[in-house]
């Protein structure tokens, strides 16, 4: 396996962040990132924003009186 | 329905059923209660998608195998649901791609944009400043087609694999969906960002000037 140019780091990106990807090419890449000024940002930027998007998304629990409607059609 | 039928002629509902089938339920029924909302954008339409899929699941409920992925199996009758009743009736999405867009758009913008560059770290003021309703408004806006991937990856957090089963689609296409999706996030994301921006520096600064 050949190493990888910047460019190419910046393609996988979010393939990493998503861990789809095989170990090899995952180490190359996290080793890349770390060391790269290039990449190095552009990857921790992308990370941040995907983690952002996940906790803006967070909702709180089925309301009570809507699980215990759905609970009670168990029982007809 | 005839297999439903079937089903509870050749094996009726045990107690014992109902109590794992809770179990199953108690375990799942937020998250996918998460997903309900950021699919139909809608509370109402979210309690009836989440009941549509409760009551479909435990139709079903004999034919889930215990020790199989019970989570997998829930949010695929969830999408069958939403797909049956709640998704206009999609195409392969008549697509808008912003040809200057790329991966990287919103980190971009940021160092282009001379008022995020003042403060100490853009990238932090810009994601500091993105409410709930933004990210969710960005999120709503986007084409069904990409709305649904981006809501299992990157809210559900299934892998490709995983989402191309739950939709019936090849994972290259789940792929290509979730990039663009991104991509069209992070535009939105923009909008938002820089009208919170514009906003917030016509304020005078916090305890500053005498008014
Ligand atoms: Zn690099």
């Amino acid at each position: 396996m050949t190493e990888l140019d910047c460019e190419q780091v910046l393609q996988l990106v979010w393939k990493f962040l998503d861990g789809e990807m095989d170990e090899t090419r995952y180490l190359e890449i996290q080793a890349h990132v770390a060391a790269c000024a290039e990449c190095g940002p552009r990857y921790q930027f992308q990370r941040r924003l995907l983690a952002l998007v996940e906790l803006k998304c967070r909702e709180g629990p089925v309301p009570t009186e809507l699980k215990r409607r759905l609970f009670r059609l168990l029982e007809e | 329905m005839g297999a439903t039928v079937l089903a509870s002629q050749t094996a009726p509902v045990t107690a014992d059923d109902r109590e794992r089938f809770q179990a199953l339920a108690e375990e799942h029924l937020d998250s996918l209660f998460r997903a309900a909302l950021r699919l139909t954008r809608n509370r109402t339409r979210a309690e009836d998608l989440l009941q549509e899929t409760f009551l479909r699941a435990w139709r079903s409920f004999h034919t889930f195998k215990p020790g199989t992925n019970a989570r997998a199996w829930l949010y695929k009758i969830l999408m069958n649901a939403y797909i049956d009743g709640y998704r206009k009736a999609t195409r392969e999405p008549e697509i808008v791609d912003h040809e200057d867009v790329d991966e990287f758009y919103l980190y971009t913008k940021v160092q282009e944009s001379d008022d995020f560059r003042r403060a100490g770290d853009p990238e932090e003021v810009l994601l500091a400043r993105l409410m709930d309703a933004d990210v969710k408004g960005a999120l709503d806006s986007l084409p069904d087609a990409f709305r649904e991937v981006v809501i299992l990856a990157d809210i559900e957090g299934f892998s490709y694999k995983e989402i191309a089963d739950l939709l019936g689609i090849p994972i290259g296409t789940v792929m290509s969906r979730l990039h663009r999706g991104r991509r069209q996030l992070q535009v939105k994301l923009w909008e938002y960002a820089k009208r919170a921006h514009y906003v917030s520096a016509d304020k005078p600064p916090a305890g500053g000037g005498g008014r």
